[in-house]
């Protein structure tokens, strides 16, 4: 990204005319609680920014279709003022910063991404405006000290434990493990999680590399992972790293047990631009819309429901990345509405002691802000459909064993 | 020695498709002294152009080469009589500007067609392979040096042999010189531009197929570009060839060999090293 830095300063002269922020009109009224997001709606992460933006707009248009939002005895409308951050961490940490000196916005839906909801956070303290976020997982953004930003995610430490917890209740037993990351601060993290869990548990990690971030091309590393010989190929990275490694491992006929990845296999990308080279693979998710959590009042319970209402409003069914936005949303709502007042302060101390299940599972945190609560589901491709295989107890399926050779999936 | 093989293998196939995102951009630079920084756009919309028919008319990626280039070809031509030949003669950095403002234009656009969701194309016989004493070569790479090697000797063919291409090719030595001959310096220039577009449109073609893109993919293959050209020398057919390939292999290389992490800075180490030695790049005249 670095290279890009300077691009990106010449173009904000640019955006300001050709892109230009989405800008709706903030109602001063006192019956609307206003909510502030920095969003990528262009640039790289435009696609997950949009699936944030969706999630987000779907639990505001669900309250305000049922009603508002009681607080403390009155009721308020909800919305939200959008800025695109254009998937740079420099503009959204100026975009929140706008949003709380210019639009007098006093609570902060974070921006897609770890390095965005990193810069985003510094903003939020300092300001002294609570952030809750659904779509950074680096642990580094909680290791600040911060007061102010609550993130609803498990850690990216976390990612990829359940896709070898999951190998490990399988005969033959996996051994070994080799994991490519990309240089990012949220695989970098995944990666070392993972690498960690795996030796606890038994496992050999045979190979690990990082390799640059939007990297065109990791024949080299493919190579390296085949001659490595491991039973679990893991990689750690975003949609395009998943689509690059799994079309080189077949490209090098490179066979495992276990392909997994920690973000790819979820989107409809993954299983459209692979086709039938996409079944069996592993990839790991915040949520699915299998999963059996049972929500508390105020909102739509369950998973399947939620899945079904977003697919009636967007013509699409929500993957996590939308699910974790509204589930942001809601971490709001209960900590408001629970904490009865919506001073900053008083959200933020209410945010502090939440503990609530909803649909997309437990959202509660530590000191940090972070939600160590909630485990992460392994989603398996079986015949071109997602499902969802592990943790047992939340499972749609069971997992397709072994993974057959290449010609054969 | 294996592995060293499998990697001396990848590191050329990977500098085949180099070589072709590389010809174009350096073709522009060398013979208009412009600098396009919207050519990694221009591969994009090759690649996009292709997915599309792939998507829509199941047509094979490799047979939508032709269309991607004559499609990049006229966009091209038009761009350069319409826009960038106002500015062929402004200072560097009007150049940039305005290159770079296409750039974002027309990444916007294809974010506004195809959605910022992350594609790739994949056929039949994608992933097939040849095993050749224990190193794999996989087929489509193969065909995508094939195509690469046979593209850039054609556009060597035509700018030596016929009247356009000594045009071309006087123009890029002494513009003043070729005008006075009768050398038409506009209609030149706008075909030099949309035969550079219409190369990125082929490369993008094959990108689409051996790898995964977005629409923000665009400026890694454009850095990449930019180094081979630098690397192998302006403006010549067999500068782009010997740089994509030397490029490939220090980087496939460096990849194994020194850390994954590294091959970005390793290549570019090598690229300074050679530019010590050869300012022009490896196949780089004194005089270009």
């Amino acid at each position: 990204m670095k290279t890009r830095s300077l691009a990106l300063a010449l173009a904000l002269a640019f955006a300001a005319v050709v892109a230009g922020p989405s800008v709706s009109a903030v109602r001063a009224a006192d019956d609307t609680i206003v909510f502030g997001a920095a969003v990528s709606l262009t640039g790289s992460l435009a696609k997950e920014g949009h699936l944030t933006q969706e999630g987000y707009d779907f639990w505001k248009d669900w309250i305000n279709a049922h009603g508002g939002m009681k607080v403390a005895g009155k009721t308020y409308k909800v919305d939200i003022k959008y800025y695109d951050d254009e998937s740079s961490p420099q503009t959204a940490a100026r975009l929140v910063e706008k949003l709380i000196d210019q639009d007098h916005v006093g609570f902060i839906l974070g921006p897609y991404g770890s390095g965005t909801t990193f810069s985003a956070a510094a903003v939020a303290e300092r300001k002294k405006v609570p952030m809750v976020e659904g779509n950074g997982a680096a642990e580094r953004i909680f290791n600040q000290g911060y007061r102010y930003t609550f993130g609803i995610l498990s850690p990216a430490r976390r990612y990829l434990e359940g896709i070898v917890d999951m190998g490990k209740a399988q005969t033959p037993k996996p051994k070994t493990l080799a994991i490519s990351a990309s240089n990012d601060l949220f695989s970098v993290e995944v990666q070392q999680g993972v690498v960690d869990y795996a030796k606890a548990h038994g496992i050999d990690v045979v190979y690990t590399a990082k390799y640059p971030e939007n990297s065109t091309d990791v024949s080299a590393v493919i190579s390296a992972i085949k001659a490595a010989h491991p039973d679990i190929i893991l990689n750690a990275g975003h949609t395009n790293d998943a689509l690059l490694v799994h079309k080189g491992l077949k490209e090098q006929n490179v066979q495992a047990m276990i392909y997994g990845y920690s973000v790819g296999p979820d989107t409809p990308d993954f299983r459209n631009a692979l086709g039938r080279d996409a079944n069996y693979v592993f990839g790991s998710a915040q949520w699915s819309d299998a999963v059996k959590y049972k929500g508390e009042k105020g909102f739509i319970p369950s998973a399947p429901q939620y899945a079904a209402e977003f697919q009636k409003k967007f013509g699409h069914k929500p993957d996590y990345h939308n699910a974790e936005s509204t589930a942001a949303c809601l971490a709001f709502q209960y900590a408001m509405q629970r904490g009865g007042s919506l001073d900053t302060e008083k959200v933020r101390d209410a945010l502090a002691k939440l503990d609530v299940t909803t649909f997309f599972g437990i959202l509660k945190f530590d000191s940090r802000g972070l939600n160590v609560f909630k485990p992460m589901v392994v989603n398996q491709i079986q015949n071109g459909e997602l499902v969802t295989v592990w943790p047992a107890g939340l499972a749609q399926a069971k997992v397709a064993w072994p993974t057959p050779v290449w010609a054969k999936r | 020695m294996q592995l060293f093989f499998q990697d001396l293998v990848n590191g050329i196939l990977t500098g085949g498709i180099l070589a072709l995102v590389a010809l174009g951009f350096s073709l522009v630079w060398g013979i208009m002294n412009i600098i396009n920084l919207a050519h990694g756009t221009f591969i994009m919309l090759g690649a996009y152009v292709t997915y599309q028919l792939f998507v829509s008319f199941h047509l094979d990626p490799f047979l939508c080469i032709p269309i991607a280039f004559v499609v990049l070809f006229a966009l091209g031509y038009v761009t350069q009589l319409s826009i960038i030949n106002y500015v062929v003669r402004a200072p560097v950095l009007t150049t940039f500007l305005l290159t770079f403002g296409l750039s974002l234009l027309l990444e916007n656009v294809i974010l506004l067609i195809w959605t910022g969701d992350t594609r790739s194309v994949t056929t039949g016989y994608s992933g097939a392979h040849l095993d050749v004493g224990g190193i794999t070569i996989p087929l489509v790479k193969l065909l995508t040096l094939v195509i690469a090697l046979a593209i850039g000797g054609l556009t060597q063919l035509w700018l030596a042999r016929t009247k356009l291409g000594r045009a071309i090719r006087a123009t890029s030595m002494d513009v003043g010189a070729a005008q006075l001959t009768g050398v038409r310096v506009a209609h030149v220039y706008a075909i030099v531009f949309a035969l550079s577009a219409g190369l990125a449109g082929a490369a993008g073609s094959l990108i689409s197929v051996s790898y995964a893109f977005s629409p923000s993919s665009a400026t890694p293959f454009l850095i990449k570009g930019f180094i081979v050209c630098v690397l192998g020398g302006l403006g010549s057919v067999q500068g782009a060839l010997v740089g994509g390939l030397v490029y490939g292999i220090v980087e496939t290389f460096a990849s194994q060999y020194i850390g994954a992490g590294y091959a970005d800075a390793v290549a570019l180490a090598v690229l300074l090293v050679i530019l010590v030695f050869r300012p022009t790049g490896i196949m780089g005249r004194a005089t270009a």
